[in-house]
Order: C-alpha cells, then structure tokens, then sequence
C-alpha cells in the first residue's frame, strides 16, 4: 500500500534518511522506533510530500507519488497527524473534522451552502468522532478541550480525509500514562483495512500495537521485522536504550 | 533621435545616480527588515524630514554642514521613535507595523507641512560642484556625479563593515538567526538600536543629498516609498547585496525606460518586480534561503 | 469562522438605521457624505474578506475599484453599452483579475503578499495614467447613472442614489456572510489558520485563495461602478496604491475580521475626515494619531474595542483559564 526506495535525503553536511526502503502491506501497522534525531518525522515529511527527497521513490496504492505535491498525494489517500497539535484553534470540534471531511467530500470550494449541511460532511464527522471517541465534546471549542482530547482530535482530523494510509507523528506525545492506554483501545477501533504508520516513542505501547517493527538510527533502518523479534534484539536494545539513557 | 555614444554614457550616469540615491535609502530599511524582522514604512518620511533639515540648515550654515548635520538630525528623530514606537511594535505581526508607520507618515508628513509650509524648497549644490565635468565628451553635472561617488562609498564602507568589523559580524549572525546571536551573548537590543539609529541617518542622508536636485516637498517622502520597497523587494530582503542589485536594477530599467519604451516606462517596473516575485518569492539575494 | 453575536446584529440595526434616518433627513451634503461612505463601505468589505478572513493583506483593492469604475465607463461611454450590461461586465473584468492576483500571490506570504499586490495595482494605475484612450491623468467623465425608471425611481435624485447604494451595501453583506458560512469560507478559515495543514488534507490552497480574491474583486468592482456614478467622474487616482492603503486603515481602525467593523470605521473614517477638515487642514496629523494609537492599543479596532467591554464575564474568565492553560502547554512543548 505504502512503500519507499531507497529514499535519501541530505541537510548540507547531515544525512538526514540514508537509502531508506519501507514496504507496508494494506491493513498493516507498523511503528518506527529509534532516538532522538534518528530522522523519523523527516522521513513523513518526505513521505507527505513536505520535503523532497534527493533520491528514491515513494509509491502509493502502486502509483509513484515522489513528484506529488502535498494536497494531491493527500487526495489520494495519504494522511498524517502532527507531533505538535495543529488545530483550528478558534473552532468546534465538530468543524475542525469538518473542515477535513469537506476536502474528502468535495464541498471544500462550494460557495452558497455549508460544508456542515453537506450530508457526506456530517456522515463522515460522525463515524470519525466515534472511532477516536470525541462524542462528548463535539460542539466545544478546541481552546476549551484538554490537551489530551486534542491529541485524538489531532487524528481525528487526518482521519477525516478517510485515507488509504494514516501517519501518526507521536500521537501519545505529551499525554499520561492513562491516556495512552485509551489510545491503544482508540487503535483497536479503527477499522482493520487501514494501513498505518506510526512514530512511537512509548516501547510497551508500540510493541502492543504493531503487526511490524522499524528502527531508524542515523536516517538508516536497522531492524526490520515482528515486535516479537525486535524485543529481544540486542541491537535495538543498544541502539535504542542506549541512546534514550544517553538522553 | 538616434543613440549614439553620448546618449548612453549619459543615460547609463543618469541610472547610476538614480540607483545610488535609492541604495542610501534602501539599505537602511532592508538591514532593518532582515535584522528585526520591521517594515518601516516611514522610511520614506524620515527621507523627508532630511532634506528639510538640509534645506533649513543649509540657508544658515551651507552646504557641507548641513550634509553632515541633517543625517544626524534624522537619526535623533530615529532614536526617539525607537524609543516611543518601534520597540514596542516589534513582536507584532507585519500588518500592525506596517499601519502603525502608515499613521507615522500621515503623521511626519503633516508636522513637515506645518513647520516648513506647504511650498517647496530648494537649495543650491556648493559652488565646487556647481558645474559640468567632461566625461566620454558629455558635460554632466557634477553634482550627480558627486552622488554617484557618494553612493559607491557608502556602499563600500558597509560592505567593509559588515565582513570585516565585529558589529558587522553581529549583524550578519543577527541576520542569519535571530536565537543563535542571542546565544552567542550579543545585546540584541542595544545591537537594533544602532542598526535602526545608522538606517534612519543613512535615510537622512539621502533626503539631503537629494535636496539639491529635486525640489523639496512635503510628499517627496510618499513618491520615494513605492520606489525603496521595490528595490528591496526585488533584491531580497536584509542583504547588502539585494539592496544594491535592487537599486541598480531599478534605477537602469526606470531611466532606460523612460528614454527607450516612453509608453510602458513605469508599468516596466511594476511587471518586473511581478515577475521577480513570481519566480523567486522571496526576491533575488535575500539573506536567508 | 465567522458568527453573529446579538451585539453584532444590534451594530448592524444602528448602523442601517442610522443610514435611513440620514438618508431621509440630511440635505445635500450630507447625502453625499453619507453615499460616501456607503460605498467605501463596500470596499472596506471586500477588504476585510481577504485581509481579515483569508490574511491576505491587499494593497490592490483601491485598483480594482478602480479598473471596475474604469472599464464600467468605457463600456457605457466609448461602447455605448447600456449602463446594466457596462457595469456587469466592469464586474466581470475586476472578478477575473482578482482571481489571477489572488492565483500568482498566493505563494507570497507577509509583506511579500502585501508588495506583489501593491505591484499589480500600481501596474494599473500606471496603465490608466499613461493610456490617452482612457483620458490619460485628466481622467473621464462618467455616464449616466442606473436606469431604475421602470420602478420609478429617478437615481439622479441625490436620496434615491444613497438609498440605492445602501440597498447594494446590504446585498453584499449578506453575501459575504453566505461566502464566509460556505465550503469556500470554511476552507478559507483553515488556510488562515494553518496552511500546511489544510495542504496535508488535501485542499488546493491557491484555489481557495485565488477564489476568494476573486470574489472580493467582484465587490471592489461594484464599490468602483457606484463610484463612478456618484462623482461621475474618474481618475487615475482612484487605482493608486494610497487609495487602498486607506481602506486598509479603514478596516483596521473598524476592527479587522468582524464585517460589523469595517462598516463602522468607514463611519468613522469619513465623517472624521469631512469634520476634521472644516477646523484644520492638517486632518492627516489626527487621522495617523489615531491610528498609530488604535493599533497600538491592541484592540481589534474600534468595534473590537467595543466587542471585548461587551463580551460576558463568564466568557471572559473561561478565556482567562484557556490562556493560562495555553501558557502551560507552551512551557511543556519549551
């Protein structure tokens, strides 16, 4: 569903994702392991088409996107969420979703009506708002929800494109223990055929919710296979631990 | 009329002298934008402002004081909005400070009509430069040639500062990343304040050398304005470079083609500086990528 | 995304009140103040439209009400066209131009945005100044006004005029509205907030932008057809980058984003114009002091001023807990 060739990118001197090649499956979950730096949110950018490789390809549902700009690799079903919430701030959560589920609906650049009265608009708000269990607070604004909540809202807006593939960038970046735990039941709820790639930083959480397990280190995969073998990999153990105590 | 030899060499002065008049008011106003991020649209005003002060102290003193004295009026008068208006415009978005100095021009141009009246003012170049020097069998100016060497200093000395001196330095790193130069221990405030204080005085500067050859008028700062911001916009806004690329572009397509294309000379400028930003948004040589 | 609030729609009763009482009371010259600021007020928001909804900041507007008074005039003058197709097509002529400044734009952001739009309006204003066919810097004599005979009503007639112009004003507030509340305006709301977000879903950002400017254009080009017939005369000064640097001062010293406040500042601008000239000749010194303090001050304008004293305490201290946990999630992301 998603993949990447050798995808390389270079900042000046630092070498950023070296010959990075993904292969995820349709209704794959895959989390990205690796430190600080290891240029996991650089290689979404490139994969959302926010920066431009150097070298590579990127190939969605088949079709190479490398040349796509962002809206239209968006439109064809490629989705992302942030690391740090970017939100609507000034609306409901329900026009937040909206404002994603127009795009998706094709009312985003209708004039006289309102995407909210579109019923593919309100169908879509709907099922997402239940999926990331935003129901209880669908008409408030986003400055008066908690942070947590606007850490599902966060995916729950990509959602609202309805895409093929979902990125999540730390989705349990900043929130408690407790709530992380409800992101893994939010997991659960998604429906099974969607590919997802997530950047985690939790090892207990990442390893409970994925079918497969990569590790960046220094732009470079180092480990590529099931949670089952990665856990017990000393390299990752080094790699990873290693540099998280170095932290 | 036919271009010969004469006609370019005194056109190609004329473009110089042009360009060199709007570097002195250009560069100040871009160091400013690329250091602290401040659209001063007054600018223009504070050029004003300068050639009244040449035009006052020149009738009581001369020439050569009031060229040394009006740029630093305008500096003081630059300190002093530094200190009431500037500083505290500075975290606001650029459409708050570019009407905040909009209402400084309404303002500075009316107190110019009140101290100095409504009629326009002259004066006259010194006697040492009052007349022509051959150059390629063209009589020109000395005058105009006088600004030419004066713009080109200008521009040397800076280019000498900023690569060469430690203010010039902090400029550059100020430039370049506003955070790091904060790190690195330099007093980002003082260092604005006397970036903001030698633009004004170099605005001033201009206004006074220009004195002379245009009349001086209250609304000589608004017609400057849209000319400075498309030399800085074309060139790139915060580099010594763009400032001065954009002056000579500027000053060589408007005398050209006032004289060549007289139909579509000012809509030439206007669709260059369109197709500039069409293709490089953020200008030729801007000071970050 | 814009709302109304009950002391928006009680803004919007005084104001339409206060334009039909003047209307109906007022002698010739302050029906003509009053026709002035009701077609500024048209200007003022299609301006706020971009500049206060969309963060375009458009140094163009005061030349596309131009080239919509310019193209208007030819048509019925030179053409010979009646003077609803003329201002029809005049509107058309804006529309389009507006949507290819808003289309090459909108890569430009911040005082980019604001010189590329300057660039394209002094571009017509040049244009029309140089070009003898449109009477060069004499400028041209407008054409008759509207023929409303068959409803009787003679627009010659100084009231009807200003009444007409309200009706227009009125229209086009309610079309903003509709455009603000539509899938445009809702796509336009997310781009002002969060381009690359808006990108990441898919949305065509230029389009949105080029779309919106569009339609604003189209509403400078009625602001410009009106003018035309008000002062039925016209001149290059009409496109000049000043002209739209006013209406910008308008809207801010209004209150930017609101609608409700362009309409009062272009209240406030005009007869602030007309008293202050009568005592002084130096009007300008008072109008940027003013400025310079309204901007200063912080305050969303004139009516944002008002807006927060009216807004309820429990809003306010709801928003109070919100900056402070804001604070906090910054200090976290620090």
């Amino acid at each position: 569903m998603l993949e990447t060739r050798n995808l390389d990118k270079s900042f000046g001197a630092i070498h950023v994702t070296r010959n990075v090649s993904l292969k995820l499956e349709r209704g794959e979950r895959r989390v990205i392991l690796g430190p600080n730096g290891a240029g996991k949110t650089t290689l979404f950018n490139q994969l959302v088409g926010e920066i431009v490789p150097d070298k590579g390809q990127i190939l969605l549902a088949g079709e190479d996107v490398t040349a796509l700009p962002v809206a239209k690799r968006a439109r064809r079903g490629l989705s992302r969420s942030y690391q740090k919430n970017t939100l609507f701030d000034g609306l409901t959560v329900e026009e937040n979703l909206a404002l994603a589920a127009s795009v998706h609906a094709g009312v985003s650049m209708t004039l006289w009506r309102d995407a909210l009265q579109s019923v593919q608009v309100r169908a879509i708000v709907e099922e997402v708002a239940n999926q990331v269990n935003l129901m209880p607070y669908i008409h408030a604004k986003v400055s008066e929800i908690s942070y947590g909540v606007r850490r599902q809202l966060e995916v729950g807006v990509a959602l609202a494109t309805k895409p093929l593939v979902l990125l999540m960038d730390e989705p349990t970046s900043g929130v408690g223990p407790e709530m992380a735990k409800g992101f893994h039941d939010l997991l659960a709820g998604l429906p099974r055929d969607l590919t997802i790639l997530i950047i985690e930083h939790d090892m207990d959480l990442a390893f409970a919710v994925a079918d497969t397990i990569t590790v960046l280190n220094y732009g470079e995969v180092v480990f590529d296979g099931l949670p089952e073998d990665a856990r017990g990999s000393k390299l990752l153990r080094d790699i990873y631990l290693g540099a998280w105590e170095d932290a | 009329m036919t271009p010969d030899l004469s006609f370019w060499t005194m056109q190609t002065l004329n473009a110089l002298q042009l360009s060199m008049l709007l570097f002195l008011l250009s560069v100040g106003l871009t160091v400013i934008f690329g250091l602290m991020h401040f659209v001063n649209l007054a600018h223009g005003a504070l050029y004003a402002l300068g050639a009244y002060f040449a035009a006052t102290l020149a009738s009581h003193a001369g020439f050569w004081v009031a060229l040394l004295l009006a740029p630093l009026g305008v500096a003081v008068v630059g300190m002093a909005l530094y200190g009431g208006l500037i500083q505290r415009m500075r975290k606001s978005g650029p459409m708050a400070q570019v009407l905040v100095t909009f209402g400084l021009i309404f303002v500075l141009l009316d107190l110019t009509r009140i101290f100095w009246g409504d009629l326009a003012l002259a004066i006259t170049p010194p006697a040492i430069l009052a007349g022509r020097v051959d150059i390629l069998g063209v009589g020109y100016p000395a005058y105009r040639l006088f600004i030419i060497a004066l713009g080109l200093g200008i521009f040397a000395a800076l280019a000498l500062i900023l690569s060469r001196t430690q203010i010039g330095a902090m400029i550059r790193a100020g430039v370049d990343n506003d955070d790091m130069a904060a790190c690195m221990g330099i007093n980002v405030e003082r260092l604005f304040f006397i970036v903001f204080c030698v633009g004004c005085g170099l605005a001033g500067l201009a206004g006074a050398v220009a004195a002379p050859l245009l009349s001086v008028t209250p609304g000589m700062g608004l017609e400057i304005l849209i000319p400075t911001l498309i030399v800085i916009v074309i060139g790139g806004l915060g580099s010594l470079k763009g400032a001065i690329a954009g002056s000579l572009i500027y000053g060589f397509v408007q005398t050209f083609g006032a004289v060549l294309l007289p139909g579509v000379a000012s809509i030439l400028i206007y669709a260059l500086l369109a197709a500039v930003l069409l293709l490089k948004p953020v200008g030729l040589f801007p000071a970050k990528g | 995304m814009f709302r109304h609030t009950p002391l928006r729609y009680a803004a919007l009763i005084i104001l339409f009140s206060g334009a039909l009482f003047t209307a109906f009371t007022a002698g010739y010259f302050g029906m003509e103040i009053l026709t002035e600021i009701l077609i500024l007020a048209i200007l003022v928001l299609a301006l706020d439209l971009v500049a206060g909804f969309g963060g375009m900041v458009s140094l163009a507007h005061g030349a596309l009400m131009g080239l919509g008074a310019y193209a208007f005039v030819a048509l019925a003058t030179k053409a010979g066209l009646d003077p609803w197709v003329a201002a029809s097509a005049a509107v058309a002529i804006t529309a389009g131009t507006g949507w290819v400044i808003g289309a090459i734009c909108a890569r430009s952001h911040g005082i980019y945005f604001i010189m590329a739009t300057l660039a394209f309006g002094q571009m017509g204003y040049s244009y029309f100044f140089e070009q003898s066919f449109f009477g060069g810097d004499d400028g041209m004599v407008g054409p008759r006004r509207f023929d409303l005979g068959f409803i009787g009503i003679n627009l010659n007639d100084s009231r009807s005029f200003a009444l007409f112009c309200l009706a227009i004003l009125g229209v086009i507030y309610l079309v903003a509205m509709a455009i603000l509340r539509s899938g445009l305006g809702r796509s336009l709301t997310g781009v002002t907030h969060n381009e690359k977000r808006m990108r990441a879903l898919g949305l065509n950002v230029w389009r949105v932008k080029a779309d919106v400017f569009g339609l604003s254009g189209a509403m400078a080009g009625i602001a410009g057809v009106l003018a035309a017939q008000h002062i039925m005369f016209i001149s290059p000064k009409m496109l000049h980058w000043t002209v739209s640097g006013e209406a910008l001062v308008v809207v801010i010293l209004g209150g930017l984003g609101t609608l409700v406040g362009p309409l009062v500042g272009a209240v406030a601008f005009v007869v602030m114009k007309h008293e202050l000239s009568h005592v002084t000749t130096y009007w300008h010194l008072i109008v940027g002091l003013v400025l310079i303090a309204v901007v200063m001050s912080r305050a969303n304008g004139i009516f944002g001023f008002i807006e927060a004293r009216f807004r309820p305490k429990t809003d306010r201290m709801i928003q109070s807990i919100q900056t402070r946990d804001d604070a906090k999630e910054i200090a976290k992301d620090a």
